[in-house]
């Protein structure tokens, strides 16, 4: 990463202000802090940060709001922050077009993982639609997304058209989490996309024929009451 | 007088005229064969008829003009009111005297059965209005029925009652535009305390009689007592409940404080002895305390997240969110979960991945699997076994958690979901005791049946999740018939 990436944080309860200050900044990243939505919306149309870590819950506006008014504007990656139980809220912020979310309290590897990923897809986004993204690497799985062609140790899976425009998807987006309305409008077409049982059995089938386990899926996982997410294995990357 | 309502008076008048002139008549063409006190004694039988159906006025006027036709017809000299022998007198005063007598007397007796008889269906209506209303507590269900029995009672037009309490609301029957008129009648309800609303009557025909105006004055009071009982059973169950809800409270704070404080204390010990340096940067005792102080953070987490559970089930605002889902997908990942965290017992799982699809909300029945294996595994003894199958049973899924731990006293079976319910004392076991009435909560949101039940080698959880969903059976998918 080429300085170091501007992070803005905006979260109503100076304690979580202090201790994502004092660690990001221990992890080399510029940061700035804003306490409520208006505020941070200012300076993020001010300073132009690299990302933006959102806190559901603010004092003066919706943080569903606040996403959404960024994203007129903005393609900065957002991260948004909230209690367990609110899946509607963060459901509506991803579909809003947050990135990625994390449930309070979190632990700080999680906070980092995120951060990276979101940070990654930004920078591809920006660079290019070329073509180095075009392979997917996970584990033994290998994914060419040009030439719709998947792998497992070399050996070819083969895919039903749906399977495959369905591991497409999450292959391109891998590390984010994808709302499954997202993952339907995508793969199904906008009127389907509240069959969310269709995800339920095409994402079995992936699993069996993918994951070594499928039982344990380690590369296809659920996010529970939100979505699911690719994980490609972090240390190839 | 049965019949009063269907012939006016004048009909009434009318037919005892054309009775007595038939009966003139025909005794007229009889008359050289018939002896005058013997048609004097058949007029009485005609005139105990007119009395007997239509009442004590036409009788008597039916007398009066029996006693001048027999004058005139049939004593001698005929065709005038003339008489001249003093037997015929005496036959005509006798005649009228009777007449009279046996017109009142009958006319009494039917005024009275007459009277009788409405005081009887009164009677009925009220008992009918009565038996309605015993055991209702609802105020609306109250007056709807009210209002049906005075318009059914009273065939009226139109019947609209309104009840002005707390609540404002109106019944109207026929339920289309009412008259543009004033209504004929307006009988207010009222009890003790005070007007609790009013019932209008809209009928011309026939115009609403003074013992109506006062059947509906007792209907209307009849309704009140039912109203102002039904109010009162309403304020008496919120009490209930609020005491109910004073009483859980105070248990929460006693367990809660006592629970939140137990991870407190540690993360309070374990962060204050790491900043007092008294504990080396490499001893091997700062890893152990900072391990603690993660693992009693989530633990704290968790018991704070129960509490908003089981405060969201309490208030009703559990409310989840029903998709079509794989039950072996959700309770394998909560399995996956468990073994990581207990090594000590050895899990067994048997849901079958053919099991229909199920309407249930994905994060909440994860919980629900959560908290019966974690409760499992916290019971039964090491190197036992714990496990969960599924079945089709009918139109629902029943699900089994089954443990090898201790069998829990018949008494207790149907009480462990009750909240702060513990079978053995609540020091020894940590938890909020929470976590079975949190499952209770959530599978009857979504329609199931939950309960526990001693097996032969322990006890197991059982709860029931219906197949349907607002009627809809669970999809089947097309499957993916796409070239391979």
């Amino acid at each position: 990463m080429s300085n170091s990436p501007h992070i803005l944080v905006i979260d109503d309860e100076p304690q979580i202000l202090r201790a994502m200050r004092t660690i990001l900044t221990e992890k080399q990243f510029k940061v700035t802090t804003a306490s409520r939505g208006e505020e941070g919306l200012t300076l993020a149309a001010a300073s132009e940060p690299d990302l933006i870590i959102l806190d559901l819950g603010l004092p003066d506006m919706d943080g569903v709001e606040v996403c959404t008014r960024l994203r007129e504007w903005t393609q900065i990656p957002i991260i948004i922050l909230s209690v367990r139980d609110s899946e509607r809220d963060k459901v509506a912020a991803l579909d809003q077009g947050a990135d990625d979310y994390l449930t309070k309290p979190f632990g700080i590897e999680e906070l980092l993982a995120r951060v990276r990923v979101a940070l990654r897809h930004s920078v591809q986004a920006k660079t290019s639609q070329g073509s180095q993204s075009q392979v997917v690497k996970a584990g033994p799985l290998t994914i060419d997304l040009a030439w719709h062609v998947v792998k497992r140790d070399d050996e070819e899976i083969k895919l039903t058209g749906r399977e495959y425009k369905l591991l497409s998807y999450l292959a391109a987006n891998h590390g984010r989490v994808l709302t499954h309305q997202s993952i339907l409008t995508h793969v199904w077409g906008p009127a389907d996309a509240d069959h969310t049982e269709y995800l339920r059995v095409y994402m079995r089938q992936l699993r069996k024929k993918l994951e070594v386990d499928p039982e344990h899926p380690q590369y296809i996982l659920t996010e529970p009451g939100i979505g699911y997410r690719f994980i490609v294995d972090e240390s190839s990357q | 007088m049965w019949n009063s309502s269907f012939l006016s008076r004048f009909w009434q008048y009318l037919l005892a005229f054309i009775l007595i002139a038939s009966v003139t008549a025909v005794f007229f063409t009889l008359r050289n064969i018939l002896d005058t006190t013997l048609i004097a004694l058949l007029y009485l039988m005609p005139l105990g008829i007119i009395t007997a159906l239509w009442g004590l006025g036409p009788g008597i006027t039916s007398a009066l003009i029996t006693f001048l036709t027999l004058n005139y017809f049939f004593i001698e000299p005929y065709y005038t009111f003339t008489v001249h022998r003093p037997t015929d007198i005496v036959i005509l005063v006798v005649f009228l005297m009777v007449a009279v007598v046996i017109s009142q007397l009958v006319g009494r007796a039917q005024a009275g059965l007459a009277a009788a008889t409405a005081r009887e269906r009164e009677a009925t209506q009220l008992y009918e209005l009565s038996t309605a209303l015993t055991g209702l507590n609802d105020d609306r269900a109250i007056a709807q029925i009210l209002a049906k029995q005075v318009r059914a009672v009273a065939e009226s037009e139109y019947v609209e009652l309104t009840i002005t309490g707390a609540q404002h609301f109106s019944y109207r029957l026929p339920e289309s535009e009412l008259p543009a008129r004033p209504p004929e009648l307006i009988v207010s309800i009222e009890a003790a305390r005070g007007v609790l609303g009013e019932i209008r009557i809209w009928r011309t025909m026939p115009a609403i009689s003074s013992s109506e105006r006062r059947l509906f004055q007792i209907f209307a009071s009849q309704g009140a007592l039912a109203v102002e009982r039904a109010w009162l059973a309403q304020a008496e169950s919120r009490a209930r409940i609020l005491e109910e809800s004073d009483r859980l409270k105070s248990a929460i704070l006693s367990s809660v404080s006592h629970e939140l404080r137990t991870p407190l204390s540690t993360i309070k010990a374990a962060a204050s002895s790491l900043r007092s340096k008294e504990v080396g940067w490499d001893s091997p005792a700062r890893a152990d305390l900072i391990a603690a102080i993660d693992d009693e953070a989530d633990h704290l987490n968790m018991l704070v997240g129960n509490l908003l559970d089981m405060s969201r089930i309490e208030s009703g605002a559990l409310k989840p969110k029903r998709e079509w889902n794989i039950l072996s997908e959700i309770a394998g990942s909560v399995l996956i979960r468990m073994k990581n965290l207990s090594t000590a017992h050895q899990l067994e799982f048997d849901v079958p991945e053919s099991l229909p699809l199920v309407p249930v909300d994905y994060v909440q029945m994860e919980q629900v699997f959560t908290n019966l294996i974690s409760n499992s595994l916290k019971y039964a003894p090491a190197n036992t076994v714990v496990c969960i199958r599924a079945r089709v049973e009918g139109e629902s899924v029943h699900v089994q958690v089954s443990n090898q731990g201790p069998q829990i006293p018949s008494a207790h079976l149907e009480r462990i979901f009750d909240k702060f319910y513990r079978v053995t004392a609540a020091d020894r076991v940590t938890g909020t005791g929470l976590g079975l009435s949190i499952c209770k909560g959530i599978i009857e949101v979504h329609g199931g049946r939950i309960w526990a039940e001693n097996v032969p080698d322990g006890m197991a959880f059982n709860f029931t999740i219906p197949l349907t969903w607002d009627g809809a059976k669970p999809p089947q998918l097309p499957m993916d018939t796409e070239s391979e």
